[in-house]
């Protein structure tokens, strides 16, 4: 790779090089986009969820939330494997999954049936929920397993995309990975006819935690 | 329109059963992106904010790109710079072969089918297998993309079905939607765990924090990222913004846009590697640099390829994307096509019927049709001055039109003249007066009655 370094900074001193001359450096950044006027709330969560093929579930107060996830999770994984990161399992508490230790490859996740991993906020709008690596660090867990159930703080729920990307921590940015996930995963490739589980999750549940 | 589209046009899309499919399936998007619209109170502000950000963002590129290299670097990325397609095919083949990497699973990029990748690697022994559904249709199918957003929209079910018979086994005669869509999860699955390495492309780069930002329904990008020890992101440098915080307008913009979904089911903030990962950074510039230093069509660089304005463009409807030739098809293809300059692209911006509607649709407000007719008349100037000079019997016939058009007393004689002329003049085969003009066409039978003589009747009745 040293070999080919000259020509590489070149490169880059080209394209800088063209950017510049194109460049007028008249106009303006627009700011913030002001909140739009939208409804919060779990309700309009769980329609905004149901649209794009999720369940939401809740929200239950802190001491019935073991109990409705077990149920849950014996449904969903019909046997199979159960994994949990280790945030969601500490709101979980116990029950039929194991909690992902690390380290762990991605490929550890292949057979997993159902996975338990914490989102951070949610934007009602469009029923996107925030997962952070601090709660999710087995990046392929959410992606490799069949179903996913994230858990999720009611009180963390915005309106919109705006107020809920701009209460994520700041640390959040400083891991590799955020992503919003928002319903299963979901393809219309073949004449346009909605299938979910194109690659990965087949569906999506999100119990909220009041 | 030109010669090459309709002849591309007709070859791919020949049987008025698959153009009317085409047409109601494209035409179904732009319904749901107009329905998603209404839902959001701020939509035309957000078109609005997302029009600035871009603008802010073209004309600063140079200061973003160099803060966006310092922060990825600085989160543990490597960046690599690269002019041209030869240049990135180069990089992502170096990379690869340095790490002995053969098995490649890439997500929707277009940027790498412009830049003809997959080619380059697979004369190099690598196999790259696409791994968004659509992608992978088009791959096995050994075609290019025919759409943004949905790159088998041309496709039939039974199509689908006979296809994955030949190349993934499945049963004979199955072509149910959701049973493909499982043998193709089975196979993909198998290749992701397999795989050395990722490609991706990058919806946005962001310049503060050095990240880039995946978007996709089916979670691909975020299987091919997440698995393989290499991630090799290929991006134009056009796709960089300012800061993390103006991510949410385009996000709101986007998937609404493209298919009438609030977001897409994933969206992906990625900065630095992955823990025990590596992460390349390719910039890639292959015309967009020059096309920023043009301020007639510098603003096309905004577009964020939601493929709004294909859905809405009722020449792409019933013609199909193959028939543009070039890797993005639509009104943006035929803005971006001139300006990369690749052989005959230089035709697409006629075809359009310039009806506008592409820049009503389009989230980040670039004016499409006017570009569109700008291209135009940067095409005729340039040919004015090689031009043949129309032959006599051309200026014999202008000159006649002209005389008559001029004059509305010679008008009606004429216009009965043509209606006596008509059957000769609709009348198919090589001897017809119009035998070019008809042999993509058909003249429709003359109502009895002219409107001048109906306007006159009725308003004598009136």
């Amino acid at each position: 790779m040293a070999a080919a370094a000259g020509p590489r900074v070149s490169e880059r001193e080209a394209i800088l090089a063209r950017v510049r001359r194109g460049a007028t450096r008249r106009a303006v950044h627009p700011g913030a986009h002001p909140p739009p006027p939208l409804a919060a709330g779990w309700d309009a969560f769980a329609a905004a969820l149901a649209e794009v093929g999720g369940e939401a579930h809740g929200p239950f107060a802190t001491h019935a939330v073991n109990d409705a996830l077990v149920e849950l999770v014996r449904r969903r994984a019909e046997g199979g494997r159960v994994v949990a990161e280790p945030s969601a399992a500490e709101l979980a508490g116990r029950g039929p999954w194991e909690v992902a230790r690390e380290p762990a490859v991605g490929h550890a996740f292949a057979d997993v049936a159902v996975a338990l991993v914490l989102g951070c906020t949610a934007a009602a709008e469009c029923a996107a929920v925030a997962v952070l690596e601090r709660d999710a660090p087995h990046r392929a867990l959410p992606f490799l397993c069949q179903r996913l159930v994230l858990l999720l703080p009611a009180a963390s729920l915005e309106p919109d995309l705006h107020r809920a990307w701009a209460r994520l921590p700041l640390a959040a940015w400083r891991g590799h990975h955020v992503t919003w996930i928002s319903g299963p995963s979901k393809t219309a490739d073949i004449e346009q006819t909605l299938v979910y589980g194109a690659h990965g999750p087949l569906g999506l549940d999100v119990v909220g935690i009041a | 329109m030109t010669a090459s589209f309709d002849a591309r046009a007709l070859a791919t899309l020949p049987s008025r059963g698959e153009l009317a499919q085409h047409d109601a399936a494209v035409w179904d998007l732009r319904r749901r992106r107009d329905a998603a619209a209404a839902r959001v109170p701020d939509w035309e502000a957000l078109r609005e904010r997302a029009a600035a950000l871009k603008a802010f963002s073209l004309d600063h590129l140079e200061e973003l790109l160099v803060l966006f290299e310092e922060r990825a670097r600085a989160a543990g990325a490597h960046v690599h710079w690269a002019t041209d397609a030869t240049s990135l095919c180069r990089i992502v083949s170096e990379l690869l072969a340095a790490r002995g990497a053969r098995r490649v699973v890439k997500s929707k990029s277009m940027l790498t089918e412009e830049c003809g990748l997959n080619r380059h690697l697979e004369a190099r022994g690598i196999e790259v297998v696409d791994t968004d559904l659509g992608e992978r249709i088009v791959q096995l199918a050994g075609e290019r993309p025919s759409h943004l957003i949905v790159p088998a929209i041309h496709k039939t079910r039974r199509e689908i079905g006979a296809l994955f018979h030949r190349t993934l086994g499945t049963p004979k005669g199955e072509d149910d939607p959701e049973r493909l869509t499982r043998f193709a999860r089975a196979d993909l699955r198998r290749r992701f765990l397999a795989a050395d390495a990722g490609i991706t492309g990058a919806n946005f780069a962001v310049a503060e924090s050095g990240s880039i930002v995946l978007v996709t329904n089916e979670g691909n990008a975020d299987l091919g990222t997440s698995l393989p020890p290499l991630h090799v992101a290929c991006l134009g440098i056009e796709k960089v913004v300012p800061a993390l915080a103006d991510l949410p307008v385009f996000l709101r913009l986007l998937a609404r846009s493209a298919t009438g979904q609030p977001i897409s089911a994933y969206t992906s903030v990625l900065t630095g590697p992955r823990r025990g990962g590596e992460l390349h950074l390719v910039l890639v510039d292959a015309g967009r640099g020059a096309l920023l230093a043009d301020p007639a069509h510098r603003s096309a660089l905004a577009c964020i390829r939601c493929g709004a304005c294909l859905n809405t463009c009722p020449v792409y409807r019933r013609a199909g994307g193959h028939a543009y030739g070039t890797v993005i098809p639509g009104p943006i293809g035929s803005v971006l096509g001139p300006a990369f300059a690749n052989g005959e692209a230089g035709e697409l911006p006629h075809a359009s019927t310039l009806c506008g509607s592409c820049s009503a649709v389009c989230p980040v407000k670039i004016d499409l049709h006017g570009q569109l007719l700008a291209w135009r008349g940067e095409r005729r100037a340039a040919r004015a001055k090689g031009a043949r000079r129309p032959s006599p019997r051309e200026r014999a016939l202008v000159a006649c039109a002209a005389f008559v058009l001029s004059r509305p007393a010679l008008l009606a004689p004429a216009r009965a003249a043509a209606r006596l002329a008509w059957p000769l003049l609709a009348r198919r085969g090589p001897k017809s007066p119009a035998a070019a003009w008809l042999s993509e066409r058909e003249l429709p039978p003359l109502p009895r009655e002219s409107f001048r003589a109906q306007w006159r009747r009725r308003r004598g009745r009136a």
